[in-house]
């Protein structure tokens, strides 16, 4: 992956409205866990706002590497450290939509882990297939 | 009595070709990044200004200038990076015949004899041999010349289409050959013909209205011929991304997921396990994965019959391209061999030329030897079939010197490590113009170096084929982009645990030795053994490198004028060559100057893509995944010009042509 911020941008927005969103339902149904509600939907809306900063920092880390590019496995490094972030968040500052008594890390990493390899894959595969030039823009599909 | 200015012959490599330059300048001699930083007089003597295009370089680096005791000085005129003089950061040094100067990534040799009796210094040629499509050392211009148009021979194509910047169908009619009529024609008939007609297939385009013009009908077979003499067997791998698939524009499934694939299903897990690591962790927790060359080629075995190609593909070399008067183009091409002479003219309305490289670039020096002691066995170059050397090495034993230090010298070294395990006295010696202690900087970031090879996993940066690069690139001007293919180009080889463990055992134990050196001349000793003079530089003599075989691994030469059919074109139209003499091309890859407007037909375009369009606006032009880039440019602006039959590849199409390939089913 060779990722441009604008590409970052439009691909992460892109796929959290329809894949997270998708792969949340079950987890807002209460289909996998015992807790259920809107309490997914906010964890999917935060981690995507707050991912709109983290991928300035990512872009910015790519401009050391000479190739410019972005390793899956520094996916699964930020996918890692973006959870953390936010589960910082809620449990020492709190956030509005997600009550601290509501909240339970099991749930969370479930629902966070599906969340991540869901959008991973489909970055690796679906969006290949759908957007044919996406790849070639860096990341950009509009 | 005004005494002689002194004079120097510079002499130094672009990086991005590999072309040689050896002028000769009068001192004094500034050196920089920005001509119009550099001062025109100093000391009211006129100076020579030479710009070197690399961030490494300061827009005033280094002046060359004689003292009043008559010796050489260069000075560093405060630059960021230094001046070297033979490896050794230097304020002020005096210069002495043969030094090596280094001024960012530039080597720079250094010469006093300003004489023209001197092996001449720009680059010479193997041609292809048109019957072979092979590499043939006895070809000295290319067969498919447009014969000059001063002489009538009655050849073809006949005078009257040379000459006219534009024919009339009546006058094609009126020569008395076969005209054919298409909409699409690809001139070329290679990998580059075949992501084009693979692509336009895609879209929509019908089989029976493009028409391919080659030597060879499989798309691959000169690359594949090229990839076997420089020593990559069907099983290596090449140097590509497990997601730069020529059958497959979208790079999904990649090849190491089929790779994956086939190893699951021959039971062996760990291998396919292996494998789906790598692309993860890929490059830097893991090995950059790249794909078994004959995967590639069989895959690209399937997609040439999915798309209908064998029917497309015509045989013919072609002679000439010439706009008519109705909006299109006339080909002429000819379809001869030993029993019968066929000649044809093919009008198509748009043409798409990717014609590769006409030549192999092969050094002047050894050139100079094979025509002096007509000895083509001792002394070849990597693309050239060269087993002989490797056959006889492993029999017999003996010394190789090899020239050039990229990727093909890293398969040749394999290769000589691998003839090592069949025979102990083989002693290889790399010879190199100058050492590389550290690699290219660009912004923050530098290419690492390991034993004077300097590494980069792909022919260059990734982000140069869709990621920050390609953009840089895109909206550089013109003036910036010889500074940024220079900083991002150059030579460097693949980072190969296997490799450099062999380069390491290789000058631990002795048997591989690494030298550096301008050569001056090669000739044969009594012993009919091959001899390389090369200048050195501290102690001002001359070193004689002895060695039974010499291997020229300095790469490929694409530059318009060495092929005739680009030349001719670039010649009667008038068409811009950028600044590494190659077509210049828009952002959709099409030659400008080509367009052929007609009030009746609409306007008939001309494309070009690969390795005769590097220097423009796009660095990889020459890989898979930058073809299919070049394509998909120009189909695109095609599909926005509303062009008859090529449909735009939205997301519904993307989707049911992808699950086309999936299923082996012809795209339309």
């Amino acid at each position: 992956m060779t990722p441009t911020l604008f590409g970052r941008w439009q691909t992460r927005i892109l796929l959290f409205a329809t894949v997270g969103i998708l792969v949340t339902l079950p987890f807002f149904l209460g289909l996998i866990s015992s807790k259920s509600g809107s309490i997914f939907l906010w964890t999917l809306g935060y981690v995507a706002i707050f991912g709109i900063g983290w991928d300035i920092l990512y872009i910015y880390i790519q401009h050391f590497r000479w190739d410019r590019d972005w390793p899956g496995a520094f996916q699964l490094l930020a996918g890692i450290w973006e959870a953390v972030f936010v589960l910082f968040l809620i449990k020492i500052i709190g956030l509005p939509g997600i009550p601290e008594q509501n909240f339970e890390l099991g749930a969370f990493a479930l629902h966070y882990s599906f969340v991540w390899l869901a959008i991973y894959l489909a970055s690796q595969t679906i969006m290949r297939i759908l957007f044919p030039y996406w790849r070639f823009r860096g990341g950009q599909w509009l | 009595m005004n005494p002689q200015p002194w004079r120097l012959r510079l002499t130094w490599i672009d990086t991005v070709t590999g072309d040689r330059r050896s002028p000769i300048f009068d001192l004094p001699i500034a050196l920089g990044r920005v001509f119009e930083a550099m001062p025109p007089t100093i000391n009211s003597e006129r100076v020579s200004r030479i710009p070197l295009k690399s961030s490494q370089v300061s827009r005033f680096h280094a002046v060359i200038a004689s003292e009043t005791d008559s010796s050489i000085v260069v000075t560093d005129t405060g630059s960021r990076n230094g001046t070297f003089v033979n490896g050794i950061k230097k304020n002020r040094c005096v210069l002495a015949n043969g030094d090596m100067l280094q001024i960012g990534p530039y080597a720079i040799g250094i010469s006093f004899t300003v004489n023209s009796t001197e092996t001449p210094s720009v680059n010479s040629h193997i041609f292809f041999n048109p019957q072979t499509n092979g590499p043939d050392s006895a070809i000295k211009q290319p067969a498919t010349s447009p014969p000059s148009p001063t002489v009538n021979t009655g050849e073809f194509p006949p005078i009257a289409f040379l000459h006219a910047s534009e024919v009339t169908m009546r006058s094609i009619q009126s020569m008395g050959m076969p005209v054919e009529e298409i909409d699409w024609a690809a001139v070329g008939g290679g990998l580059g013909s075949f992501i084009w007609v693979d692509l336009l297939r895609i879209c929509g385009v019908k089989a029976d209205r493009i028409a391919v013009l080659g030597m060879e009908n499989q798309p691959y077979a000169r690359y594949r011929r090229l990839c076997l003499n420089s020593q990559i067997p069907l099983y290596e791998r090449l140097r590509s991304n497990s997601d730069s698939c020529p059958d497959n524009i979208w790079g999904w499934p990649p090849y190491a997921v089929r790779e994956a694939w086939q190893e699951l299903l021959k039971g062996r897990l760990d291998v396919s396990l292996k494998l789906m690591w790598q692309v993860f962790a890929e490059p830097t927790f893991a090995e950059t994965y790249t794909p078994r060359a004959e995967n590639v080629f069989d895959s690209i075995d399937r997609e040439v019959s999915r798309i209908g190609w064998n029917q497309m593909f015509r045989y013919g070399r072609v002679r000439g391209i010439r706009k008519t008067d109705d909006g299109r183009y006339a080909i002429a091409y000819s379809r001869s061999n030993a029993e019968h002479r066929e000649h044809v003219f093919l009008i198509a309305k748009y043409v798409h030329l990717a014609t590769g490289y006409p030549a192999i670039q092969f050094l002047p020096d050894l050139q100079a030897y094979r025509e002096t002691t007509q000895d083509f066995k001792s002394v070849v170059n990597a693309y050239e079939n060269h087993d002989e050397v490797y056959k006889q090495l492993e029999a017999r034993g003996g010394s190789v010197l090899l020239r050039g230090r990229g990727i093909v010298a890293s398969r040749v070294v394999q290769r000589l490590y691998e003839a090592r395990q069949k025979n102990r006295d083989i002693q290889v010696l790399h010879l190199m113009r100058s050492p590389k202690p550290v690699g290219n900087k660009f912004n923050f970031a530098e290419r690492s170096v390991e034993n004077h090879y300097e590494f980069q996993p792909f022919n260059w940066p990734k982000a140069c084929w869709g990621g920050e690069l390609r953009v840089v690139l895109e909206n550089a001007s013109p003036e910036f982009i010889p500074q940024l293919l220079t900083d991002w180009g150059g030579t460097t080889t693949a980072n190969r645990s296997d490799w450099r463990r062999m380069v390491k055992e290789g000058l631990s134990q002795g048997w591989y030795r690494i030298t550096f050196g301008e050569v001056e001349r090669v000739e044969r000793d009594s012993r009919n053994r091959t001899v390389t003079y090369i200048r050195e530089k501290k102690l001002k003599g001359q070193i004689q490198l002895e060695a039974d075989f010499i291997i020229d691994a300095t790469g490929l030469d694409a530059k318009v004028k060495t092929s005739p059919l680009l030349n001719d074109l670039v010649i009667q139209y008038n068409l811009a060559v950028n600044g590494l003499g190659r077509l210049s091309v828009k952002q959709d890859f099409e030659v400008p100057a080509m367009r052929n407007s007609s009030v009746s037909n609409g306007d008939g375009r001309m494309y070009a893509a690969g390795a005769i369009t590097l220097g423009g606006h796009y660095a990889p032009v020459d890989s898979f995944l930058g073809l299919q880039y070049a394509c998909l440019r120009s189909v695109e602006s095609l599909a926005k010009a509303k062009v008859k039959s090529v449909r735009k590849l939205t997301v519904v199409r993307s989707l049911i042509q992808w699950l086309k390939w999936i299923f082996n089913k012809s795209p339309g």
